[in-house]
């Protein structure tokens, strides 16, 4: 349950005291409890930022002691940073005006599917294929960490259809049988053959791309002529606009 | 920031720096195009300065003079040509409200000028009067001191007696001075570091305040300085934009009368920089007219802007062949309607060929063209529309409620396909899956490579693409960053949009279950996403207080719709596709044309934040809710509100009417569907006699003859609503065990 009893007031530290009382005064009466300690460390990791700030401006100037006006510059130089307001209105306004006076553009008929050209689409293969070898050690049954190279196809860097932040490594979201739905991805290899399963080791510069053709949902592993598992499950192909063959994805063993 | 320290070497400079800065300020004050604020004309070398400049030199004039530089004054003087500034320039038109000048302190300084349109005598230019600023520039921004700060609270009380001795017609009307006289001369108080005074002033005059006003107050309370401005979106924007208030001409006449009596009418200055007050001849309101119509944070919308020509009629309908079996009598007709129906409130245009003069022209706004599979499709909606159960009164719809379990209060939208075969979900976690409603499974088109393999020609190819080893009864779409706000069916179903918290709209395919693409445009939480009644077209809206137009096609927006104070919480499109209403948290409902992005209603009336919006079949008339329970409804064509649905105790997130607009139904936070008599609200309308001029109704108190049932769910909330084709109400939430 969400709701649980709030602690009494009397065995809470008084910074969480202080805390609810805020909470209160800003006509906020419902919250869970673990909000007070969320609250705290942010305010704590905030007011030791501005401070350390403060510090080193208040230094830079020479001065003995940190004073008002380093917080101030402090606080200042952070906003900026941290917490970035949407921009404001009369800009809006005008960017507004410019776009709405191009006339809405006309519809070609007959055209299949309505997409942006596919740059902007996340509908391209995100691997690249390389000279495929044939000949790979015989690690049956070992698992390596799928590693998407993305940036090499996608023109979208950023949103690797994973969903995760970072580009690089999607080592550790990838164990989850959920996490992919019908995209390809590389299986980089290392030689050295020290890959585990759920570490999101980085590479070594001797590794060869291989296609995995994506297993089905809980059914057999299909591996392709390097005896790796795949474990994990995904659907079909995306689009129909893969520029690759795929007859060589299918070398089921 | 120029302060003029000594001499005139330095009087050049400042007076090349006093065009930049009065331009930068005024260019963050332009906020409205439309109510005709500043405009910032540099000084021409050489020629006689314009008004603002001519203002700017004498505010320079009066601090040389204040310091003592008589020479520079001279030269000054003499260089520009000016005369001799005994009295402050003032061209207001009426003649009245100046900027007093206690004794000793004579820095009259320029605070804005604004270009008014010819409707209304409003503000041209208001001097005034400042005490302590050393700092001229700073005095030319947004918040000039209009007097000791010590007597903010006299002149506020002053003015409250006032009101509270006028006639009772008129109080009501003046009493709306209150609430935004407060908040600006708070913010004053505020931004020229008055902390005390500010808070003082607050604390005496705070709790006058109308009830709905109460949220915004307690945000108010907590901003004691300078700084907590900056930053705040909303709050610039309700400095810099006029707070609409609409007032008769007797009491403005009044209002007008008593404070140009008085020596410091600072309280006239005020209203005339900060408050835009719409003149409208006949009856005062009565509290409760205004009361129903007050509550955005700019106050109410000003009658000019809802006069503009809106179709809100249908599109007409495509002829398409019905084919002939039992059930029908009729194989084709212009709108396809089976003889046995009575006539539906969603009949495209009349029998006749006639154009409806309401309806835009169909090819007002490009629309897809039908494909084979559309045209099946809406044989199968015709199909089933005979088959409608007509509601009623007596003629209560079933309501079949779908519980999410164990989704652990992270279900944030749902949405149902046209034809109710699949559901999707949205959830905080990121992730959106869809469920098939219909016994059949959901299955994946097959890869490229098997889908060589089959054969083209048959029969049934549809079914030949889907590869069976897929088939499942959900299936969950991974790619988002944040928690997905919004999901939207395309009518086709082969498309769903999802918003989120990321700043992304993601496009996916429901044949492949994958995503297609992501659109970005909005760097904030996307809140709302919705797709057009025809297809290809979406609207988004989010945080950064727009909405934006796209087309699937398209990686960037096609309109951007700017305008609210506020985060644009609810997008809907009208059911002809050529306008969008937006809901948003500035408590107000805009209405935006497609062809041109222009804003053509505003409608004002909610206490809170808007969350739900719902057009009728027939595209005449548009419902909203919002946090404070209640349900509006609005007229589109005259601009007008028409209703009020009072019952729900908290937020409405979902809004629908049934197939043929009879009935409204609305789910809460509370737990409650609850079912109006929406034929009999917009009947009401018709007989009535408003005056369109001031476009004042008297709203009947009649939501207790309206409402025809409510329905309890067992501590769930209810998060969407949907009619089926055939009149039964599908309602979804997540089950939440408190």
């Amino acid at each position: 349950g969400a709701h649980a009893k709030m602690a009494s007031p009397k065995t809470v530290p008084k910074d969480a005291q202080v805390m609810m009382q805020i909470l209160k005064d800003m006509g906020i009466t419902e919250y869970e409890p673990r909000v007070i300690n969320q609250m705290l460390e942010f305010t704590y990791r905030y007011i030791t930022t501005i401070i350390e700030d403060a510090k080193i401006y208040s230094t830079h100037a020479k001065k003995s002691t940190v004073d008002a006006d380093d917080i101030r510059l402090a606080i200042q130089c952070r906003v900026d940073q941290s917490f970035i307001s949407p921009p404001p209105r009369d800009f809006l306004l005008d960017i507004a005006r410019q776009k709405n006076q191009t006339p809405l553009p006309l519809i070609k008929p007959y055209t299949g599917p309505r997409l942006p050209p596919d740059r902007y689409c996340l509908t391209a293969p995100n691997y690249r294929l390389k000279s495929l070898q044939k000949k790979v050690s015989s690690s049956a049954g070992r698992i390596t960490v799928p590693r998407l190279s993305v940036g090499a196809v996608s023109s979208r860097p950023s949103t690797p259809t994973l969903g995760t932040p970072s580009v690089q490594t999607v080592g550790t979201k990838v164990g989850t049988p959920v996490s992919l739905t019908g995209q390809r991805f590389t299986v980089q290899i290392p030689s050295s053959q020290a890959a585990s399963v759920k570490s999101a080791t980085p590479t070594t510069p001797t590794v060869q791309n291989v296609l995995i053709n994506p297993s089905l949902i809980g059914s057999k592993n299909i591996l392709i002529t390097t005896n790796m598992v795949s474990q994990n499950s995904s659907g079909d192909s995306t689009s129909l606009k893969r520029k690759h063959e795929d007859e060589d994805d299918y070398d089921a063993l | 920031m120029a302060a003029v320290q000594d001499g005139p070497m330095e009087l050049d400079t400042e007076k090349e720096t006093k065009p930049e800065i009065l331009s930068d300020g005024t260019s963050k004050l332009s906020g409205n195009a439309a109510s005709g604020t500043l405009s910032s004309s540099p000084l021409t070398a050489g020629g006689a300065p314009k008004q603002e400049d001519q203002q700017t030199l004498i505010a320079v004039l009066q601090f040389l003079r204040r310091n003592k530089l008589s020479e520079s004054v001279e030269i000054l003087r003499r260089e520009a040509g000016l005369e001799d500034q005994e009295d402050s320039q003032t061209l207001d038109g009426s003649g009245g409200g100046k900027g007093d000048r206690d004794g000793g302190e004579a820095n009259s300084l320029l605070s804005r000028v604004s270009i008014t349109s010819a409707a209304a005598p409003q503000i041209i230019l208001s001097t005034s009067v400042t005490n302590e600023q050393l700092d001229v520039s700073v005095v030319l921004s947004a918040y000039s001191q209009q007097g000791d700060p010590s007597l903010y609270q006299v002149y506020y009380s002053g003015l409250k007696n006032f009101i509270e001795s006028v006639l009772d017609c008129h109080r009501a009307e003046l009493s709306q001075l209150f609430y935004p006289l407060f908040v600006h001369m708070y913010l004053e108080l505020v931004y020229n570091n008055h902390e005390n005074e500010a808070k003082a002033f607050f604390e005496k005059f705070g709790g006058d305040q109308e009830c709905y006003y109460q949220d915004d107050l307690r945000v108010l309370c907590g901003l004691t300085k300078k700084e907590h401005l900056k930053g705040n979106e909303v709050l610039l924007d309700f400095r810099t934009s006029r707070f609409v208030l609409r007032i008769s001409r007797d009491s403005y006449q009044l209002l007008k009368r008593h404070l140009q009596e008085r020596h410091n009418n600072q309280i006239w200055n005020i209203i005339q920089e900060h408050l835009y007050i719409d003149i409208f001849d006949g009856m005062p309101r009565s509290k409760s007219q205004i009361d129903s119509m007050s509550g955005s944070f700019a106050g109410e919308a000003r009658r000019e802007v809802n006069k503009v020509k809106v179709f809100h009629g249908l599109l007409k309908e495509p002829e398409i062949e019905v084919p002939l079996d039992d059930e029908e009598d009729e194989a084709e007709n212009e709108e396809g309607k089976p003889k046995k129906k009575k006539t539906k409130k969603d009949s495209m245009g009349s029998k006749s060929k006639k154009q409806d003069p309401n309806a835009p022209q169909q090819n007002r706004i490009p629309l897809p063209e039908l494909k084979d599979s559309d045209k099946l499709d809406k044989i199968m909606y015709m199909k089933e529309s005979t088959k409608r159960i007509r509601l009623g009164p007596e003629n209560l719809p079933s309501i079949c409620f779908y519980s999410f379990l164990n989704a652990y209060q992270g279900l944030t939208a749902v949405d149902f396909t046209d034809d109710s075969s699949l559901l999707a979900g949205g959830f905080a976690d990121s992730t959106v899956r869809i469920w098939s409603v219909t016994p059949k499974k959901l299955r994946k088109v097959k890869s490229a490579g098997e889908l060589n393999l089959i054969d083209k020609e048959s029969d049934d190819v549809l079914e030949r693409i889907m590869d069976e080893k897929t088939a499942s009864e959900s299936k969950i779409l991974c790619g988002h960053s944040g928690p997905v706000y919004s999901v939207s069916f395309s009518p086709d179903r082969n498309y769903l949009l999802s918003s989120s918290e990321d700043g992304t709209v993601r496009l996916w395919s429901l044949q492949t279950f994958t995503c297609l693409v992501g659109y970005k445009g909005h760097n904030y939480p996307v809140w709302d996403t919705h797709f057009s009644p025809f297809g290809y077209y979406f609207v988004s809206g989010g945080h950064d207080r727009v909405a934006r137009l796209w087309a699937t096609d398209h990686y960037q927006p096609l309109r951007i719709f700017a305008g609210h104070l506020a985060d644009v919480t609810c997008t809907r499109f009208h059911p002809n596709s050529n306008y969008v209403a937006t809901g948003s948290t500035d408590r107000t409902i805009r209405l935006w044309d497609v062809l041109n992005g222009n804003c053509v209603r505003i409608f004002t009336g909610h206490k809170g934040p808007v969350h739900s919006l719902a057009f009728s079949p027939n595209g005449k008339f548009l419902a909203s809710g919002s946090t404070d329970g209640r349900v509006l409804l609005w007229d589109i064509g005259h601009g007008l509100m028409i209703g009020e649905l009072k019952g729900h105790t908290d937020t409405i997130y979902a809004l629908k009417f049934s197939r043929d607009g009879e009935i409204l139904a609305s789910g809460s936070m509370d737990n409650t569907v609850r079912l109006w008599d929406s034929t009999k609200a917009f009947d009401d309308v018709e007989t009535d006699d408003f005056t369109a001029a001031t476009g004042h109704i008297h709203l009947p108190d009649n939501s207790q003859e309206l409402l025809l049932g409510t329905y309890h769910s067992k501590s769930t909330p209810v998060t969407h609503l949907h009619f089926t084709r055939r009149n039964l109400l599908l309602a979804a939430g997540g089950y939440s065990s408190q």
